[in-house]
């Protein structure tokens, strides 16, 4: 401890200066006031959303399930509803959620679009930015830093203090790990307890028992928020030693506050929106439609793909009418159609996934200068708030379509006549027990080994600013002057 | 005199800096606001001829059943963009503005939302409302914070006090200076934008533009207010920019997630389960039952008998018609809570000049929520209307040569809400006048 006497004596009087100004206490009370705010905000939030997915999702398969005997496809077209919902980390990063549709219409032959989301029934209002944790931690504090870190150095240097203290033997490195400490120091009196409280909701939310996926999650949060909050009190530090004056240290450090959490985010992914035009649904669903026409329309009567289907089937079983098929021949084609147009509705839709990720491929890349871009792209991965998770839910959503369509198609394959009724015969129906088969949707948000993966450049842009801001540190300590 | 300071103003490497930034960035937002535009008016045209293509091939290969053929065909109505859309994009990009229905069941169809990139929304857009909100009251206040202050920390001030015979009037030239060169800005911004986005100089405009120049009017009353206080510039620059967090970034979160919290609307999964088992479950009951709730609805088809068929158009439709009645209630009463919303949010925006700016300039833009809701009780109008054309014809089951399917043109729903000055200018009036009486007292007692 012996080695870092003088920087501990620097830091507590640090310390103790920052709080002989009284508008501290208000800012602190204020930004806690906010963070309660936010914690209770999220949670009333992610409470309501859960329980009104988890009811509907419930109750729409209930209704599923009280399905009468009919045919399968009608039931194809009764369909399912996949209900996105949130995890437990998403009560304090919300990132894209308010984006995010929170139901899928699931039937036969359509992709539907993810519906309801937050934004859609909001005013503008919701563009400015919503209260969470993540968002003070991330926006707030920065700013919070820089405003108690500007006068550090730079004042002493004012002051003329600065030349008793380097005269007296201290060295630029100590004073400036002394400094940092303080400014940290400071911090942490907010940021312990909001972590505290974190992980209190946390364990709460979730009745004590907690995955190790969870788990892993709410640590990786917690340590690379405490790192990112680190690196704003080094940069602070730094500017104001460099400083001529007090002045203009505040000037510069709201100018770097200004760009890294306002002003870059949206440049950067408005210049790869601007670059990479996404089509919109009416060109988007015009195209897939013209492709499946050229494919094969299974509601043309005349379509050459389906004659041909026809033909061979007939030459195969050997008879000279689908009706003499020994199988249901309409459930055979409909299993064919739904085949097609999925496959060419996945093409296109990597096809656009592909635009958005060049969209998004600014962003991602100025996360190596961001250190915001990088936290905030990692924390909305851990908290399954982010774009990728967003995209694995409409997935997972498709999947399930997929197999539902085609499972009931098989049982009108192999359980309905394939003889047409008569116009006053009552309809070809199945058992309502089969409709038990297809088992419930169930949203299986990413792992954390997946979300680690896709944020792989974020990390490393953590680490290089780790490096770097130690370099700038020994640097700085070599060549600062005193006046 | 006023010449000199002006001269001494525009010197300084930091405004030129400053002000270039601005223009660039306001250039960049006509940029994007184009591209929107173009997109907008591509959609449109995609629309039209789309429609016009899948009504003639679905015509001819339905030939013999009008009822089914009207299953598949889709008729769009487009909320019209217009060119001032362009600078406030506002809800735009979020919500549809093309809605293609059948005329099945509506309800399952008119909230189908747009296709995004979730990343794109989360930022936002850079169009020129995000420019004038954002960036305008950054440089006001990277111009004005440190006046007199500065002076006064190098030691001018004392020369200037004896020199000038008016200290306050001094004061007010330097301010007078920069609310010049700003309000040119904007107006120059603006002059471009009429030209290269052919946006009418017509009363919308000029609502858009005075709300513009109160706005930035506030920001320099904001100040002005500040500076009157004669702390030192760092103080004023902390303070000030706290203001410009709590107006931009912490006041309209806190509002928003306030207003999502109170009026939650977990009546949109309702409608959507219900709209689904209403249509459904008369598959399995008693037809006449359905028919006769049908003919409650709409008496004046009771002259068509339920046929004696398993399956009947007329019967196909009273179906579909139930799934829209039967949840009528909760379409009803999710319309009321986004008018809610929309009511509450407009109500505490104007004690919140920076909320309230938006929500004007996205009204006069008609990118705002009520836009939406209108654009989406219009939807209603629309597909009722092509019931109401269709379904004699479905249940006659006319031949389907005898329509002219070419009339079935693309329709356009023209928002015509007047947006009213008062209501538009009148908050932003109100807290420049008191920010500059209250700064004008303090002025003249410690001077």
């Amino acid at each position: 401890m012996k080695i870092l006497h003088t920087e501990i004596l620097i830091a507590k009087h640090f310390k103790n200066s920052v709080f002989k100004n009284s508008a501290v206490y208000i800012i602190t009370l204020f930004i806690g006031a906010l963070l309660l705010y936010a914690a209770f905000s999220g949670w009333d939030n992610y409470n309501s959303q859960n329980e009104t997915s988890e009811k509907y999702q419930h109750e729409s398969r209930e209704d599923w399930l009280k399905n009468p005997d009919k045919n399968p496809h009608r039931m194809a077209h009764y369909g399912n509803f996949a209900f996105r919902k949130s995890t437990s980390l998403s009560v304090f990063e919300f990132g894209m959620e308010p984006f995010f549709g929170n139901a899928i219409f699931l039937e036969a032959h359509k992709q539907n679009t993810a519906n309801f989301s937050e934004a859609g029934f909001s005013n503008s209002m919701l563009r400015f930015g919503e209260i969470s944790i993540a968002m003070v931690l991330q926006i707030l504090l920065p700013l919070l830093i820089f405003f108690l870190g500007f006068n550090a150095v730079a004042f002493e240097r004012e002051n003329g203090t600065l030349k008793l203290l380097l005269s007296q033997g201290i060295s630029w490195k100590q004073l400036l790990f002394g400094k940092i400490l303080g400014i940290a120091s400071v911090i942490m009196l907010l940021f312990i307890p909001t972590i505290i409280v974190l992980v209190f909701v946390w364990l709460l939310l979730q009745n004590f028992s907690i995955s190790a996926d969870e788990t892993f999650k709410m640590i990786l949060f917690i340590l690379f928020h405490f790192i990112y909050l680190m690196f704003f009190c080094v940069i602070a530090v730094l500017v104001s030693a460099s400083s001529k004056t007090s002045k203009k240290a505040l000037v510069s450090l709201i100018g770097i506050w200004l760009i890294l959490t306002i002003i870059l985010p949206r440049t950067t992914q408005a210049i790869g929106a601007y670059l990479y035009e996404a089509p919109s649904k009416v060109a988007f669903n015009s195209a897939i439609e013209q492709d499946i026409l050229k494919q094969g329309d299974s509601h043309n009567p005349n379509d050459v793909h389906y004659k041909a289907i026809k033909d061979s089937l007939l030459r195969t079983y050997k008879v000279d009418s689908v009706q003499k098929l020994p199988f249901n021949y309409s459930g055979f084609i409909m299993t064919e159609g739904e085949r097609i147009s999925s496959k060419i509705y996945n093409d296109h839709l990597e096809e656009l996934l592909k635009i958005y990720a060049k969209q998004n491929s600014f962003s991602k890349a100025v996360s190596f200068l961001n250190p915001y871009i990088a936290v905030k792209n990692l924390s909305m991965g851990l908290s399954n708030t982010d774009y990728d998770s967003y995209i694995d839910f409409q997935k997972q959503a498709e999947v399930y379509r997929y197999n539902m369509a085609q499972k009931m198609n098989a049982l009108q394959i192999k359980y309905i006549s394939n003889k047409k009724p008569g116009p006053n015969e009552k309809p070809l129906t199945i058992g309502k027990e089969h409709w038990a088969d297809v088992e419930e949707f169930h949203y299986e948000p990413k792992g954390i080994a997946n979300v680690l993966k896709t944020e792989i450049l974020s990390i490393i842009s953590i680490i290089i600013w780790i490096i770097f801001l130690f370099v700038l540190i020994r640097f700085a300590a070599k060549n600062l002057k005193a006046i | 005199m006023l010449q000199l300071l002006f001269k001494n103003f525009i010197r300084s490497k930091g405004t030129k800096i400053g002000l270039l930034f601005l223009l660039i960035i306001g250039f960049i937002s006509l940029l994007i606001g184009h591209q929107f535009q173009e997109k907008q008016e591509n959609n449109i045209a995609e629309t039209a001829k789309y429609q016009k293509e899948h009504i003639a091939r679905n015509a001819a290969f339905h030939k013999d059943e009008i009822g089914l053929l009207l299953y598949y065909v889709k008729f769009s109505l487009v909320n019209e963009t217009f060119p001032i859309n362009s600078l406030a994009i506002g809800q735009r990009d979020v919500n549809p503005s093309i809605q293609s229905v059948t005329i099945r069941g509506l309800e399952g169809q008119k909230y189908d939302s747009e296709l995004n990139n979730p990343s794109n929304l989360l930022a936002g857009n850079i169009d020129f409302s995000f420019v004038l909100l954002y960036l305008f009251p950054l440089l006001i206040i990277a111009f004005s914070y440190n006046i007199i202050s500065e002076e006064k920390e190098s030691g001018t001030w004392k020369i200037v006090a004896t020199q000038s015979s008016n200290t306050f009037l001094y004061i007010l030239k330097l301010f007078y200076i920069r609310i010049l060169c700003l309000i040119v800005l904007l107006t120059f911004v603006l002059l471009i934008a009429v030209l290269f986005l052919q946006i009418p100089v017509d009363k919308s405009f000029i609502a858009f533009y005075g709300i513009a120049v109160l706005y930035i009017l506030f920001w320099f009353a904001v100040c002005f207010f500040i500076v009157s206080l004669q702390k030192n510039s760092n103080f004023n620059a902390v303070i000030l920019l706290t203001i410009w967090l709590f107006l931009i970034i912490i006041l309209p979160a806190v509002v928003n997630t306030y207003i999502i919290n109170k009026y939650k609307v977990p009546e949109a999964l309702e409608l959507t389960l219900k709209q689904r088992n209403a249509y459904h479950e008369k598959w399995d009951i008693d037809k006449q039952e359905t028919l006769e709730k049908f003919y409650q609805h709409y008496p004046q088809f009771k002259n068509y008998p339920l046929p004696d068929k398993e399956f009947s158009w007329l019967w196909y439709y009273a179906m579909q018609q139930m799934g829209d009645d039967e949840s009528a209630v909760q379409s009803k009463e999710l319309e009321k809570k986004l008018e809610q919303r929309n009511h509450a949010s407009e109500l505490i925006a104007q004690f919140i000049p920076t909320l309230h700016t938006q929500i004007q300039l996205n009204e006069i833009a008609k990118s705002d929520l009520q836009n939406q809701l209108l654009f989406l009780k219009e939807t209603n109008h629309f597909h009722e209307k092509l019931r109401l054309h269709f379904y004699p014809k479905i249940f006659n089951n006319e031949p389907v040569e005898k329509e002219n399917w070419a009339k079935f043109k693309v329709e356009t729903f023209n928002d015509s809400t007047e947006s009213s000055f008062l209501k538009a200018f009148l908050p932003l009036v109100l807290f420049n006048l008191l920010l500059i009486v209250f700064g004008w007292k303090n002025f003249l007692k410690n001077i």
